[in-house]
């Protein structure tokens, strides 16, 4: 909110308090207080867990460290990490997951969004049954799905044994990437498709009716006026799901423990194991200050892109 | 007469009273309480033994599983680590280097720490003279072995490495679904351990300097061994430490494991049904007249540089792990079997007897023959986490074909460790040869 700047001495500005107030200056001022006695809880617990880390974290970046010493080191650990290797080559998987799994994701949800549309009562059960993976923790899923997939406590094992397949692990590095894909999808998808759902729901029949009395079909109607309609949801999502994917850390984490992972496989966990298992704190608050970067600039660019697309299309 | 005897038997007694208290002085300070972590199968780290003999210390043990980054954490940020740490002795260098210890040698000095643990251990528990910490459980490899694959395919327990190789062999002919063993995937601690059992070692700290030599001829004839046997399909390497590994063990597709000697507490808890089928046997040597044993794990107690009352914690890390009373507790309720303390000959007689789990051998008597047989030590190095990643990726990559010979991992191990150790700020290190 712009205010204008009306240059006022800071002398008089000081005077305005001992001026005695109208009883107009008297009631903005008790709104304007109400106002923030409302937003303190939020203001306290957002500037205390989300203000303060940050700062702290862009502090901590700015330092080395050794074991208990830490010394000044301004943006050294910034230079490091422009060159590297190792936590570029870590971003392959998130990129992997933003292209594949994320787009893939949105679609299988808006189908299974459709679908819900048309049984709006008695689809109550499928609902609730695809939301369920998502109150799962991630890192239990991650256990859970290990488990399908190992070696010998594995419930396909018996499946591939009849089909042939005895000898072959499930489980191997080059296979980790679709595998992730399939526990993500799993995880999430019930989840965005009720979101999408919601707004499905609140598209006005007229559109529909309208259309259904010219003669478009019904996946002519989904696709020429429905999703179009969908499109501020389905672009909030899309975001939401590109930080999840650039973040990803659970899943990763929790196959490592069945299959050999190089400590950067994704971002996350390279922080992750650059901060705790190698103890290396400050280069690792760096490197998150860059994801974070990293991440917030996909998603404007993902926001202005999308913008610039609606502008078009409704000029 | 009869008063000589008797002034003789008050010497002797206020003699061995006397020496006694030599190693465990009376602590005269303020009543303090000590925090401890430490994990195990335990829950009384002899501590209700301990606070009887010194009532005014208490001790509050907390059980984490291993618990580096914790600690790790704790350290970076000033205070948050307990006063006594529990860390396996190859791990140990690097908290030493980061200064996650204080020394104690005012209450431990250098001559009662040999005597109570022997010269070995000044290795894992002390750098440059300073005394950390004191050993508790040893990690002497032991052969674990399933005797009833053993019998059903007419196997013998190997004592030579050679014997070692046949016998794997032909137990591949006989049931190509078994595995004779399964080396692991990384766990740089076996590795080491087993190169450390034939006599030789990849990297050692001396005179304020590293060395580090991973091509010596010794590393590199185990790694060609070993590289001989996974290229005829004979052995197989598997991911240790997760689900798949235990129930291969406790469902008998692996038949043997070579893995320090607190591993029995490990199959008691892990290997249910596989209770009864289990034998230990000492690990084969590189040849019948060179009769080497190496450790693969194995933890001390070192007090911390958090810890405000280091007199009281020296006292307590000295009692807990040479003190009769202790051991013998550690034992029953640890179910380590053999513990490092030169005073755990006293009551060897006392404790060893047949283990139920292992069929009825006395397997105590059996890794105490092993325990004795490890006769040289070095320093582990300060970045062992790095190195145990820098392993997994490289035996990972030659599992997957991309290096063919297993013994070409040790080049490229090295070079990484070297380049790691310089990246961590060593400048101090020497490459190429041991001392």
């Amino acid at each position: 909110m712009a205010r204008i700047n009306t240059k006022v001495p800071w002398f008089r500005k000081m005077a305005w308090f001992g001026k005695k107030t109208t009883w107009m200056n008297k009631k903005k001022l008790i709104s304007t207080l109400k106002a923030y006695a409302f937003l303190a809880p939020f203001l306290v617990l957002f500037v205390g867990m989300v203000i303060y880390p940050i700062s702290l974290g862009v502090r901590l970046s700015l330092y080395g460290q050794r074991g208990a010493r830490m010394w000044y080191i301004g943006v050294e650990n910034y230079q490091r990490i422009f060159s590297d290797t190792r936590f570029w080559e870590s971003f392959k998987t998130p990129l992997f997951l933003l292209g594949v799994q994320v787009p893939l994701m949105l679609f299988l949800a808006t189908l299974i969004s459709l679908a819900y549309e048309t049984r709006k009562n008695s689809g109550v059960v499928y609902r609730f049954i695809y939301y369920l993976p998502y109150t799962i923790p991630g890192i239990v899923a991650g256990i859970v799905w290990s488990y399908i997939f190992s070696d010998s406590m594995s419930p396909l094992r018996p499946l591939l044994d009849l089909l042939g397949y005895s000898g072959t692990k499930i489980l191997t590095r080059p296979n980790v990437p679709p595998i992730l894909l399939v526990i993500i999808l799993w995880e999430f998808t019930g989840y965005t498709a009720f979101i999408v759902y919601s707004s499905l729901i609140s598209i006005p029949k007229e559109f529909s009716e309208a259309a259904q009395l010219d003669g478009a079909g019904f996946w002519q109607i989904a696709f020429k006026i429905k999703i179009p309609l969908l499109r501020d949801v389905l672009i909030t999502l899309f975001i939401f799901n590109a930080i999840g994917a650039m973040q990803v850390f659970n899943e990763p984490y929790m196959l490592g423990g069945l299959v050999v992972l190089p400590n950067n496989y994704t971002p996350a966990m390279y922080i992750y194991s650059s901060a705790f298992s190698q103890g290396r704190f400050t280069y690792a608050a760096a490197m998150g200050m860059i994801l974070a970067c990293i991440t917030f600039v996909i998603s404007l660019y993902v926001l202005r892109t999308a913008a610039r697309n609606v502008l078009r299309s409704r000029s | 007469m009869k008063r000589m005897v008797v002034a003789l038997v008050v010497v002797l007694l206020f003699s061995s009273s006397a020496l006694a208290a030599d190693y465990y002085p009376p602590y005269t300070g303020e009543p303090v309480t000590l925090t401890m972590w430490a994990w195990t199968s335990n829950e009384n780290y002899s501590i209700e033994e301990f606070q009887k003999a010194y009532p005014n210390i208490t001790v509050v043990w907390e059980d984490f599983a291993v618990h580096y980054n914790k600690a790790q954490t704790a350290l970076a940020a000033g205070s948050g680590l307990p006063d006594v740490l529990m860390v396996e002795y190859s791990f140990a260098p690097q908290f030493m280097d980061l200064g996650a210890f204080q020394p104690i040698n005012k209450w431990l000095d250098v001559e009662t720490f040999v005597e109570l643990y022997g010269e070995i251990a000044l290795g894992w528990c002390s750098m440059d003279g300073q005394i950390y910490g004191t050993p508790q459980d040893s990690g002497a490899n032991g052969f674990f072995y399933r005797k009833d694959i053993f019998d059903k395919y007419g196997l013998t327990v190997p004592t030579t490495w050679e014997e070692y190789a046949e016998q794997a062999r032909k137990l591949k002919a006989a049931a190509p679904d078994l595995e004779f063993a399964a080396p692991p995937l990384g766990y740089a601690l076996v590795w080491v351990g087993m190169i450390w059992g034939a006599g030789g070692k990849m990297f050692d700290y001396h005179d304020g300097n590293w060395y580090i030599d991973f091509t010596n001829p010794i590393a590199e004839e185990f790694f060609e061994f070993w590289g001989e046997l996974f290229d005829e399909g004979v052995l197989d390497i598997q991911m240790w430490w997760n689900a798949d590994w235990y129930s291969s063990l406790n469902l008998g597709k692996t038949a043997s494991v070579i893995v320090g000697c607190w591993f029995a507490e490990w199959l008691r808890y892990n290997a249910l049904d596989s209770e009864g089928q289990w034998r230990v046997a000492v690990p084969p040597f590189i040849s019948a007249d060179q009769p080497h044993n190496g450790m693969i794990g194995g933890s001390g107690f070192y007090v911390t540089t958090h810890c405000k009352n280091p007199e009281a914690a020296a006292i307590f890390v000295n009692w807990l792990n040479s003190h009769p009373d202790s051991l013998r507790c550690l034992h029953k309720y640890s179910n380590l079997p053999i513990m490092v303390s030169t005073r755990y000959a006293e009551i060897l007689e006392e404790i060893a007897g047949p283990d139920e789990f292992f069929g009825g051998q006395n397997i105590v008597e059996e890794l105490w023959k092993a325990h004795q047989l490890v006769d040289t030590t070095f320093v582990g190095l300060p970045i062992w986490s790095n190195m145990d990643t820098a392993l997994s990726l490289l035996i990972q990559d030659y599992v997957d074909g991309k290096i063919e010979r297993f013994a070409d991992i040790l080049p490229l191990w090295e070079q990484q460790v070297i380049n790691t150790m310089k990246e961590f700020g060593y400048d101090n290190v020497i490459v190429g040869r041991l001392p």
